[in-house]
């Protein structure tokens, strides 16, 4: 079992997570006020969900080619995967959160605001307690589909043990290779990885409205 | 003291100016869409009027004119009102304590303190057992309350009420009712109170105002309103179901629902000869089995029962026009009333009020 590309996997989707879940948070949020130019900008941010990843990938190593980040190289390292999966990620962690935040009653962010709230207190104390089933959702999708995430991956990082070369492209290898009963565990434990991110989301979290109790008191 | 002034042309049309001293409750009333929501919500700061002012104890919340613009317009969190959604606008995710909390949010670091000042509000609600409760767990007229008490929280300086009493039952209503005048005599606030329901303003309200299509027609005591409507469409909307037309000359109202002429009260306003509106209230008509010189003789069309009171309809005997009349149950057995009976029907004139006639379409007619 190749230890070393499932804790790149995890490394990577944790990364993912850690970086993409504020940004995400606040694109969601900033987007319901962007008046005209709001159908343009979720265009543009769910277009990594309907680009081939070939594509994508091409276009990334063509952008991110020869240029370095406090010395390291952005293109065959774990920064140009990591920076890879961020745009890859866009859609699955904004999407859900949009969703959320749209879904609140207008008249309770009203509520809110005539109690003498102010805006990062409404944010703070009443959007983003009322929004966390969205967030969770989110961040279940991006860390599954980040331990997924293949073609892109493949294209800016290429197959370096240890450094890029995460479950899907050693699931790749090892039936290049023949060693389907390789390939076979790798597979099993992404299935599984899938199967309780994809349970969480629908289940424990999906269920109950998430609430902070401590917010208003 | 509350004082407004509002004018905008969009998206709903506002002409409305009116104030609210400590203390009273004044009700805005009028048909759906009239723009007594959106009256309330611009006094709140949740929209903004294209002209006006909203002044509350001499501070200036919003002033706007056609040559600067707005000058000063203050968030909704910095108008101090207390705003009391016809939904309630519960916050989901917290309890009712927590609810109460959040206008303490600001004012009172210490949780535990604030935690103790919302349970006080709650049991001065009589919900405080209520305090853990969720609001998906509460009743409509106890999410009301927990709405009520946030919404007083704060201590605002106005107390806002949308349609407060709209989505609840009938004697949950009551008990509501009953809060809403103890709070009255504490508060010492200007409180507004917006409602379609004209039986409740007059239960409630030291004064009305009545809007139609977002302008202020008329500002009265519900009695004075009731008695003396300032026009047609305010007598329409205020539910006068005796409304007729006459010529007026010199004090004296002539309709051709009789041969009878009317002494009425003349202010010297209205010129000779002059076409008008007029209308009896329910108290300025009595039945009578045997006639007298001025009665009208009239045919008993149709009695509705509701509760002790009837509503009667009677067909004069010109067949042309229609009176309604309320009577207690004990008044029509007396007067042994029944469908297809024949009565006499006394109008008292110095309880017809007559106003100027006008179409109805174009209530920014009336507000000269």
């Amino acid at each position: 079992m190749d230890i070393d590309a499932i804790l790149l996997s995890l490394k990577l989707a944790l990364w993912t997570l850690v970086l993409i879940l504020p940004f995400g948070v606040w694109v969601a949020h900033r987007i319901r006020a962007a008046g005209k130019s709001k159908s343009w900008i979720e265009a543009a941010l769910a277009l990594p969900l309907v680009l081939p990843p070939t594509v994508l990938g091409y276009y990334l190593l063509v952008g991110l080619g020869g240029k370095t980040f406090l010395g390291i190289p952005l293109v065959f390292s774990f920064t140009g995967i990591l920076i890879a999966s961020l745009i890859v990620n866009l859609p699955f962690a904004i999407q859900p959160i949009q969703r959320a935040f749209e879904a609140i009653n207008p008249e309770i962010i009203e509520a809110a605001q005539v109690s003498g709230l102010s805006n990062w207190q409404i944010f703070r104390l009443i959007e983003l307690p009322l929004a966390w089933r969205g967030i969770t959702s989110a961040a279940v999708l991006t860390f599954a589909h980040t331990l997924g995430e293949f073609g892109v991956i493949l294209m800016v990082g290429g197959a370096i043990p240890g450094e890029t070369k995460t479950v899907s492209i050693a699931i790749y290898d090892k039936v290049q290779s023949l060693d389907t009963s390789g390939a076979g565990v790798l597979s099993l434990i992404l299935l599984g990885t899938s199967l309780i991110a994809i349970t969480i989301s629908y289940g424990v979290f999906g269920r109950q409205p998430s609430c902070s109790k401590e917010g208003g008191s | 003291m509350l004082k407004i002034t509002l004018s905008q042309a969009t998206p709903n049309p506002l002409q409305l100016s009116l104030e609210c001293t400590p203390g009273e409750l004044h009700a805005l009333v009028g048909p759906s869409g009239s723009g007594k929501t959106t009256a309330l919500r611009t006094i709140a700061g949740l929209n903004n009027a294209e002209t006006g002012s909203i002044v509350c104890n001499g501070e200036v919340w919003f002033e706007a004119n056609e040559m600067k613009g707005v000058t000063t317009s203050l968030s909704p969190a910095e108008r101090s009102c207390g705003f009391l959604f016809q939904q309630y606008a519960l916050f989901p995710h917290l309890s009712a304590l927590e609810n109460v909390c959040v206008p303490l949010y600001n004012s009172i670091s210490e949780p535990t303190k604030r935690k103790a000042q919302a349970g006080q509000w709650l049991h001065r609600m009589g919900i405080g057992e209520l305090a853990n409760r969720m609001p998906n767990q509460l009743s409509g007229g106890q999410q009301q309350r927990v709405a009520l008490a946030r919404a007083l929280a704060r201590s605002p300086k106005v107390l806002l009420l949308d349609e407060p009493f709209s989505a609840v039952d009938a004697p949950t209503r009551q008990g509501l009712y009953k809060t809403l005048a103890e709070l009255r005599k504490d508060l010492n606030i200007p409180i507004l109170l917006v409602t379609h329901d004209l039986r409740e303003a007059d239960l409630l309200a030291d004064r009305i105002t009545v809007i139609d299509q977002g302008v202020g027609l008329q500002t009265a005591p519900p009695q004075v309103l009731f008695e003396r409507p300032r026009n047609s469409r305010v007598a329409e909307l205020v539910g006068i179901n005796n409304k007729f037309e006459g010529v007026f000359t010199a004090g004296k109202l002539t309709w051709d629902g009789c041969n009878h002429v009317f002494d009425v009260l003349d202010k010297g306003k209205i010129p000779p000869n002059t076409p008008v509106a007029w209308v009896i209230p329910a108290d300025g008509l009595s039945l009578h089995n045997k006639p007298s010189s001025s009665s009208i003789e009239a045919d008993v069309e149709q009695i509705s029962a509701l509760g002790q009171i009837a509503v009667i309809q009677l067909l004069l005997n010109n067949k042309a026009y229609t009176l309604t009349w309320e009577a207690s149950a004990a008044e029509v057995n007396r007067l042994e009333l029944e469908v297809g009976k024949n009565t006499h029907v006394q109008i008292d004139g110095s309880k017809i009020h007559i106003m100027p006639l006008r179409t109805i379409n174009d209530p920014r007619r009336f507000t000269s």
